[in-house]
C-alpha cells in the first residue's frame, strides 16, 4: 500500500522536528565534550561552540592526574556496584513476594512500601538515624537508606504478577520449592525487566550526591559528583564577599568540562547494551492483556 | 540534575523546619563554671605569648572544603600547628558548596563539631534561640589578642551590630583593622588613555566618561554589567547606592538609619533613594548601560568586555587578573584594563564601615562541657586573632614557605607559587602546604592583608585608604515574637522594592509614579516594619545604654 500524500508529508515534519529535538538534546553535551578540548581564554570569551579551539589535552592530563579525582571514581563505581546489587536483591524478592494474590499480610507488606513513597521522617531524624545507627561514614549509609525504591519495586511487582501462573504450578508439581521457582523459573523469565531495574538503580546511584553528602564526613570517602559539584558550585559564587583573595579564585571552565565529560562517559557507554531491554521492560506492566 | 534539584530544595525546608523545632528545646545561655574546665589551658596568656596546650589535645572542627585545594593529611600546616599548640584539629570535611546546609543539619541533629568556621555574620542568628551555640561574649575574657584588637581597632560599634536581644554575640567574627573595599568598576584604560579622560572623581564625571565613550564608540556599551545573582546590578547598585547614602543590589537593607532624625526609615521610600534611582535611571535613558546588564550571567557579561564590546563591568581584584586580563589580551591586544577607584557621591566620598567583620567562628554550646574548654579558647584566640597566628595561617613557617627582609616585608619562596606571584613554580601554597586557606587565614592587620596584594592592588587601595567610611546603623535585634512577624513583611518589601528600583531604573515604570510607589509600599506593611526596627532599637539601646 502507498502512503498518502498527506502522511508522507508529516513523516517529514515529523522528522524535521525530531531531528531539532535531537539536536538541542545533544548541542549541551557536544559542547561541554568541545570546551574540554579547548583553551580557557576561548571559553571565556564564549567562542566555543561544537567544535574545539585552541586544541588540547593538558587539562584531560590535569584531571587525570589529581588523585583526588581517581579516589572519588573509585568511591562511585564501588557504591554504584555495590547498592545495586543490594537493591536488585532486596527489590526482586521484595516484588515476587507480593505478586502473589493469595499470601497472608500481602496488603499490609504493600501497605508498608507505598507509605514511604508518601510520607517520610525528614532530614533531621533520618540523619539521626542514621548516625544513631552507627552508618555515617561508611558505605552502608549510602547503599542501605535507599535501597528499595517503591516505583520500580511496584513495577517489578506488575510484571511477576503478569507471568502465567501455570509455569509456577507446573514447576511445583515437578518437585521445585520456593526459590527453585524464583531461581529457575521466574528470574530467567524475567530478564528484561531485570536489565531495566538495574539500569534505573545504577544511574540514580551513580548521579546520585545528596546521601553522601550527608552522612560522610571524610574527603577520602567521597564519590565523584561530590567532588564535581564542588568544582562547580563550590567556588563560583560571590558569597564569599570581602574574603581573602585566596578564596575567590574560580575554577577554570575547561576543567569543569573535563571532568564532567569523565564523570558522564561511563554511565553512558552502560545504555547501549542495555538498551535492548529497555523499551520493552518499562512497556511492562503498563499494560494488561 | 533537576532531582537532585528538587531534593536539595525540599531538604532545605525541611531544614528549615528542623531549626525551628529544636528552637522549642532548652533555653539559651545558662551560666556554666568554667573555672574547673582548664585541662591543657596555660596559667598565663596574654598578648603576645605563644599559645602551647600543656598537654595534648584535640578539637574536633567543620572544614570547608575548597575545590582549588583538596584538604590533605599532609600539610605542612597541620604539622607545624600541632607542634606550635600541642593541638591537633579533627576536621569533619563538607564540600564548599553546600557548607550551610550541612551545618544547619549538623547543628539541627545535635551532632555538631564543637568549632564551626565560616560562619558569616547573621547566619548564627537562626541557631540562637535553641541554645545550640555558645553565647561567645561571655568567654571574651579567655581571648586577650581578640579583645586588644577589638580596643586598638575600635571595633566595639562593629561588635554591637551582632549583638542579639539579649545583648551577646554568638559568632567570633574575623576582624579587620580597617575598612577597605574591594569591588568597583573595570575599565578600558586604553580607551581612556586614546580619548583623554581621568579617571572619575564622582558619578557625574562617571556618567561623563561614558558619554565620551559612546560618542567616539557608538557601537560599543559604555557598561554592561555581571555580578547579578542573588540580586540584579548586586555589585553596581550596591556602590552607586552606598554613595548615595542609601543600600540596593547586594547591600540593600530594608531598614535605613537617618542621622539627622535618630530613627529608621524605610530605605526603599527614601529621597536618597530617589536620587540613587534617578541618576542609574539617566544611564539607562542615555544608552549608556546595556539594557541586559540586570539580568545577564556572569560569563554574557564577561563576554562582552573581553571580545571589546563593552567599556566598562563590575570587578574585584581578582577578576581583573583571572576573568578578563588573559582574555582580552587575546581577543584586542592592545586592550589596557584597571579599576578604577570608586567614585564620590552625594553622601561624600564614602565606604561601607561593615567591611571591618568578616566571617567568623561559630561554637556549638557542648563545648562548656569539654573539660579543655579554656584552652580551646586560648587555642582561637592564639590561631585566629594573634599577630603570629594569623601570619602563620596566610604565609606559613618563615623559612620554610616565605622569608622577610630587612623591612619586614614577606617574600614566598622561590619555588612555591600563590595568585600569581611566582607563575610556575612547581609547588603551591594553598595547595601544598595548606597556607592561606578561606577556614583559618582571614582578616588581621592592613599590613598583613595587603602583603599579597599586586603593586596594581596597592595603589587602588591606598586611594580607597584616602576614604571615610559610613557610620554603621544601632543595632536592633528582635525579639522572637517580632522576628516572626518580620520575616512576614521583610522579603515581600524586599522583593517589590528591588523589582520597582529595577522598573524605575530601565524605565517600565515614570518615576512621575513615586507616590503611588510610596503607597503601594505603605500597603505592604513598610512603617509596620520600620515601627518594629525603631522599637527593637530603643529597647536595646536602654538596655545596654
Amino acid at each position: 500500500m502507498k502512503d498518502s500524500r498527506g502522511y508522507r508529508v508529516f513523516q517529514i515534519v515529523n522528522g524535521v522536528v525530531l531531528l531539532g529535538v535531537v539536536f538541542v538534546t545533544l548541542y549541551p553535551f557536544l559542547n561541554i565534550i568541545a570546551q574540554s578540548f579547548s583553551g580557557e581564554t576561548f571559553i571565556r570569551a564564549g567562542q566555543v561552540n561544537l567544535v574545539p579551539l585552541g586544541f588540547n589535552t593538558t587539562t584531560y592530563q590535569l584531571v587525570m592526574g589529581d588523585e583526588t579525582f581517581w579516589r572519588s571514581y573509585g568511591n562511585t563505581v564501588l557504591y554504584t556496584v555495590v547498592a545495586t546489587a543490594i537493591a536488585m536483591l532486596l527489590t526482586t524478592t521484595y516484588a515476587y513476594v507480593i505478586s502473589k494474590k493469595g499470601i497472608r499480610g500481602r496488603g499490609l507488606l504493600i501497605g508498608i512500601a507505598v507509605f514511604t513513597m508518601f510520607f517520610n521522617g525528614g532530614l533531621i531524624p533520618n540523619y539521626v538515624l542514621i548516625s544513631s545507627l552507627g552508618l555515617t561514614n561508611s558505605i552502608w549509609a549510602i547503599v542501605l537508606p535507599n535501597a528499595i525504591s517503591v516505583f520500580n519495586l511496584l513495577v517489578m511487582k506488575a510484571f511477576f504478577e503478569n507471568l502465567p501462573s501455570e509455569l509456577e504450578e507446573a514447576a511445583q508439581i515437578d518437585g521445585l520449592s520456593t526459590y527453585g521457582i524464583l531461581l529457575r523459573i521466574v528470574l530467567p523469565l524475567s530478564k528484561a525487566v531485570i536489565a531495566t531495574m538495574v539500569l534505573f538503580y545504577a544511574v540514580t546511584f551513580w548521579n546520585s550526591w545528596f546521601q553522601a553528602f550527608l552522612y560522610l564526613n571524610q574527603q577520602e570517602l567521597f564519590p565523584v559528583t561530590i567532588y564535581l559539584r564542588n568544582l562547580i558550585a563550590g567556588a563560583s559564587t560571590a558569597s564569599s564577599l570581602g574574603s581573602g583573595g585566596g578564596d575567590l579564585a574560580q575554577v577554570a571552565s575547561n576543567v569543569k568540562a573535563v571532568t564532567m565529560v569523565l564523570t558522564v562517559l561511563p554511565i553512558l557507554c552502560v545504555y547501549p547494551f542495555i538498551q535492548r531491554y529497555f523499551v520493552s521492560g518499562v512497556m511492562l506492566g503498563s499494560v494488561k492483556g | 540534575m533537576s532531582r537532585a534539584l528538587l531534593r536539595a530544595g525540599g531538604a532545605g525546608a525541611v531544614l528549615v523546619l528542623g531549626v525551628g523545632l529544636t528552637a522549642c528545646g532548652s533555653s539559651a545561655a545558662e551560666e556554666v563554671d568554667i573555672t574547673e574546665k582548664t585541662l591543657g589551658a596555660m596559667d598565663s596568656y596574654s598578648v603576645g605569648d605563644q599559645f602551647t596546650a600543656t598537654e595534648a589535645l584535640s578539637f574536633p572542627v567543620l572544614y570547608s572544603e575548597h575545590p582549588n585545594y583538596p584538604i590533605k593529611d599532609d600539610w605542612l600546616f597541620w604539622q607545624e600547628l600541632t607542634e606550635r599548640t600541642n593541638v591537633t584539629l579533627e576536621p569533619t570535611i563538607v564540600p564548599m558548596s553546600d557548607y550551610e546546609q550541612k551545618r544547619s543539619l549538623l547543628v539541627g541533629a545535635g551532632d555538631a563539631p564543637v568549632l564551626l568556621p565560616k560562619t558569616y555574620p547573621g547566619q548564627e542568628t537562626p541557631f540562637v534561640s535553641s541554645g545550640a551555640v555558645l553565647p561567645v561574649s561571655e568567654y571574651l575574657d579567655l581571648m586577650p589578642n581578640f579583645t586588644d584588637k577589638v580596643e586598638r581597632w575600635g571595633l566595639e560599634d562593629n561588635l554591637d551590630t551582632l549583638r542579639q536581644e539579649d545583648g551577646d554575640f554568638y559568632v567570633l567574627p574575623g576582624l579587620h583593622e580597617n575598612p577597605w573595599q574591594d569591588y568597583t568598576i573595570a575599565v578600558r584604560e586604553d580607551i581612556m588613555a586614546e580619548l583623554g579622560l581621568e579617571a572619575p572623581s564622582d558619578w557625574d564625571e562617571f556618567r561623563d566618561v561614558l558619554r565620551a565613550v559612546k560618542a567616539a564608540y557608538p557601537d560599543m556599551y559604555p557598561l554592561s554589567d555581571r555580578f547579578n545573582v542573588p540580586t540584579p546590578g548586586g555589585n553596581f547598585l550596591n556602590i552607586v547606592a552606598m554613595t548615595f547614602g542609601t543600600s540596593a543590589g547586594w547591600g540593600y537593607d530594608d531598614a535605613t538609619f537617618d542621622e539627622a532624625s535618630g530613627e529608621f526609615e524605610y530605605t526603599g521610600a527614601t529621597d536618597e533613594q530617589r536620587d540613587f534611582i534617578e541618576y542609574v535611571a539617566s544611564l539607562v535613558d542615555e544608552g549608556l548601560i546595556d539594557p541586559e546588564s540586570f539580568t545577564q550571567d556572569d560569563d554574557t557579561a564577561i563576554q562582552k568586555f573581553t571580545t571589546g564590546r563593552s567599556f566598562a563591568i563590575s570587578t574585584n581584584a581578582q577578576t581583573v587578573v583571572n576573568d578578563y586580563r588573559p582574555t582580552l589580551d587575546t581577543n584586542v591586544p592592545e586592550a589596557e584594563v584597571g579599576k578604577i577607584p570608586l567614585p564620590a557621591g552625594p553622601a561624600g566620598d564614602v565606604i561601607s564601615g561593615a567591611t571591618q567583620l568578616e566571617n567568623g567562628i561559630m561554637i556549638s554550646s557542648a563545648a562548656t562541657e569539654r573539660e579543655d574548654f579554656v584552652a580551646m579558647m586560648q587555642f582561637i584566640d592564639w590561631l585566629w586573632y594573634s599577630d603570629a597566628g594569623l601570619e602563620f595561617a596566610k604565609w606559613g613557617v618563615e623559612g620554610t614557605t616565605f622569608t622577610k627582609d630587612a623591612d619586614g616585608k614577606r617574600v614566598l619562596a622561590d619555588d612555591i607559587d600563590f595568585i600569581g606571584l611566582n607563575p610556575g613554580a612547581p609547588k603551591h601554597l594553598q595547595k601544598d602546604f595548606g597556607f592561606s586557606n578561606g577556614v583559618f587565614a582571614y582578616g588581621g592587620p592592613t599590613e598583613l592583608l595587603q602583603s599579597t596584594f599586586s603593586d596594581e592592588e596597592l595603589e587602588f587601595q591606598e586611594v580607597m585608604a584616602d576614604k571615610e567610611s559610613l557610620p554603621l546603623a544601632p543595632p536592633y535585634p528582635f525579639s522572637e515574637g517580632e522576628r516572626e512577624q518580620a520575616t512576614l513583611l521583610e522579603t515581600p518589601l524586599k522583593d517589590y522594592t528591588s523589582q520597582m528600583t529595577l522598573q524605575f531604573i530601565l524605565g517600565q515604570r515614570d518615576l512621575g509614579e513615586w507616590d503611588a510607589y510610596l503607597a503601594e509600599l505603605e500597603g505592604k506593611g513598610a512603617s509596620t516594619y520600620i515601627d518594629l526596627v525603631n522599637g527593637a532599637a530603643d529597647r536595646f539601646a536602654e538596655a545596654n545604654g
